[in-house]
């Protein structure tokens, strides 16, 4: 290692680990390691800009962060919990699997955890808590596990952060996540149903069929929101950003014109939030830009896929090493800063080792959620602590059920690529 | 200053708002002028409507939503995003004493400020070096000339100046008024004055 990219690191866990921004700290080490260098200081500038600037895919990113906006202000989210309750609220364990659904079809997109456990998580824990059926912590381990598979289904940030750091297709990524994002909520409401059977959890009361017509119908422009997205991508209509501002005009017209929920007040509140939302993942977008640089001056994709070349690993062992890192990574680091920093890394290994890229992708994306609410760390955890009161050591006693069966998922789809890229190669992915 | 402070985040909200919704409505425009010549051309309508024959697919959009979306970056990073907005890696900040957090804070502050003045001469002789280069397809509404990106790359230099200003500020606060709140204490005092305001 160089004595400059040493200064680097040194720089950017200093900085980071005190609390520093993560897209500054990247900023500031590569200034450093520039000056160092003998290299102009301005390339990181010239990095982020020109990135930025050549990147169109990214703008899915903002596109998406208001669309889940507009869904929230627009009481789209509500009409949606209605539906859900609906449907699967009659079943023993009625209110763990509403939550498993609603993650399902709601996929968590504002971009900040904090927003939505603050958001819909603590609405579905108060249904839950309320009647006293199921214990604070159940309810709180509950709600924190399912959240984690909004980004695996469409329309998903991280998944776009990946195309942008991998050149895979987005369109591809999307579909292959839609299979193993309804793989873990079956898995998370079988652990549900499982353990309200054990326990003998009391059934909600149902909503009679009757009413099933009218609560589907108020639901169900807001459950064309998928299939317009994918349409719009699949069917070549639009390229897959376009969908995203499709999307989002879609939930707009919903909002303002169907539902009649949204004012225009709230409207410029929500591209006032969407704004700096995405502004604080653009920083770090920016940052991965000019690391970007560095990596590959620094030849480092290379010296690794040299080394595990040495070591004679094959495909499998090298998915077993990285899965198992990013899961360490994912207690202590977020899914943004792991996708773009952590994961380009081993992008030029897993093309050497003939690992599909897409497949790779799926399960980065969905290990760095389960990151999220792995104790001791998980940002989720923490945020469900802090909205709801529930107490962190009653949540940590109830997440290990519902992690273990998500890990169980994710090892089938390391396992079996073939599962995960059926959907893309029905629609005509070829790999 | 307090009124004046509130009054510039006020402006700078309203503009990073407007610059995103800009982008948003192009975007609608971009697919829009795609798709009007075919259903136009469908039914039929080019004959009775000549007007409506004119309309082409537009080539500027994309550009002009880059150009936006560096705006959109640069200009709510230095004006609307918050400190606690930020992605940040805060277990050791949120382990630590408050004592501990405000030289913490105090270094990451002094650390951002100082990086971005050092690399600022350098980067703006970069941006300034850019106006030799100019947009491809977007023009200047006013004077119809393609704008140089010495223009379109200023923002960036901005960006620095008032990222370097903001954490100076926040630097001496810190010193003065102990370290800045985190996300958790923000949302939950919002709550605890939510709830205070229900129960009045």
């Amino acid at each position: 290692m160089s004595f400059e990219l040493a200064s680097l690191l040194v720089t950017l866990f200093v900085l980071a680990g005190i609390g520093t921004p993560i897209g500054y700290s990247i900023l500031l080490a590569s200034v450093v390691y520039l000056g160092l260098s003998g290299l102009d200081v301005a390339l990181a500038g010239e990095k982020i800009l020109q990135g930025f600037y050549g990147s169109a895919i990214l703008l899915a990113v903002p596109l998406f962060i208001v669309a889940a906006n507009i869904m929230n202000a627009g009481s789209i989210t509500d009409r949606l919990l209605n539906f859900c309750v609906a449907i699967v609220g009659r079943f023993k364990g009625g209110m763990g699997h509403v939550n498993v659904v609603a993650s399902l079809i709601f996929s968590g997109m504002s971009g900040s955890a904090v927003a939505d456990a603050a958001g819909i998580g603590k609405i579905i824990i108060s249904m839950m808590t309320r009647s006293g059926k199921y214990s604070r912590g159940y309810a709180a381990a509950i709600t924190a596990a399912s959240a984690t598979i909004g980004p695996i289904i469409p329309p998903s940030i991280p998944m776009v952060l990946y195309a942008l750091v991998s050149n895979a297709s987005i369109g591809s990524l999307f579909l292959a996540g839609i299979l193993p994002g309804l793989i873990m909520g079956a898995v998370l409401m079988a652990m549900n149903g499982y353990l309200a059977h054990k326990r003998g959890f009391e059934v909600e009361e149902t909503v009679p069929l009757k009413e099933l017509p009218r609560v589907t119908a108020n639901a169900f422009p807001a459950l064309l929101m998928p299939v317009i997205l994918l349409y719009g991508i699949y069917g070549g209509v639009t390229t897959p950003t376009e969908a995203a501002a499709v999307a989002a005009f879609y939930a707009l017209m919903l909002a303002a014109l169907f539902y009649r929920s949204l004012s225009f007040k709230a409207l410029y509140q929500v591209f006032v939030d969407s704004a700096r939302s995405s502004a604080a993942v653009g920083i770090v977008i920016g940052g991965a830009f000019i690391l970007n640089f560095i990596v590959i001056t620094e030849q480092i994709p290379q010296s690794i896929s040299g080394a595990l070349e040495g070591a004679d690993i094959s495909p499998l062992m090298f998915l077993i090493m990285v899965n198992a890192l990013i899961l360490l990574l994912g207690c202590v680091l977020d899914a943004t800063t792991i996708i773009l920093v952590i994961v380009p890394l081993f992008i030029p290994t897993c093309e050497a080792l003939g690992i599909d890229l897409v497949h790779f992708g799926v399960l980065v994306v969905v290990n760095s959620m389960i990151g999220l609410i792995t104790p001791p760390y998980g940002i989720l955890l923490f945020v469900i602590n802090a909205v709801t009161d529930i107490p962190l050591r009653e949540i940590i006693a109830e997440i290990w059920a519902f992690l273990a069966v998500l890990i169980g998922a994710l090892i089938v789809m390391m396992l079996s690529p073939d599962l995960v890229l059926w959907l893309p190669r029905l629609l005509g992915y070829q790999g | 200053m307090k009124s004046l402070f509130r009054w510039v985040s006020r402006i700078s909200d309203a503009i990073a708002a407007t610059l995103l919704a800009a982008i948003f409505f192009i975007f609608l425009l971009q697919i829009g002028s795609r798709y009007s010549p075919k259903i136009i051309g469908y039914f039929g309508w080019a004959e009775t409507f000549p007007a409506l024959g004119t309309i082409q697919p537009l080539g500027w959009t994309l550009e002009l939503i880059a150009i936006l979306w560096v705006w959109v970056i640069f200009f709510s990073c230095a004006f609307v995003v918050r400190e606690y907005d930020h992605v940040k890696f805060d277990i050791i900040y949120l382990a630590v004493s408050r004592r501990m957090r405000r030289i913490f804070a105090v270094i990451s502050a002094v650390a951002i400020a100082a990086g971005m003045l050092y690399a600022f001469l350098p980067t703006w002789d970069y941006i300034d070096w850019m106006k030799i280069r100019k947009t491809s397809t977007v023009r200047n509404p006013f004077a119809g000339g393609k704008i140089p990106m010495r223009t379109i790359f200023s923002v960036y230099g901005a960006f620095m100046i008032v990222v370097a200003a903001r954490y100076i500020w926040l630097a001496i606060d810190t010193i003065r008024n102990g370290p800045p709140k985190t996300e958790l204490e923000i949302v939950l005092e919002a709550e605890a004055a939510a709830e205070a305001e229900k129960s009045t």
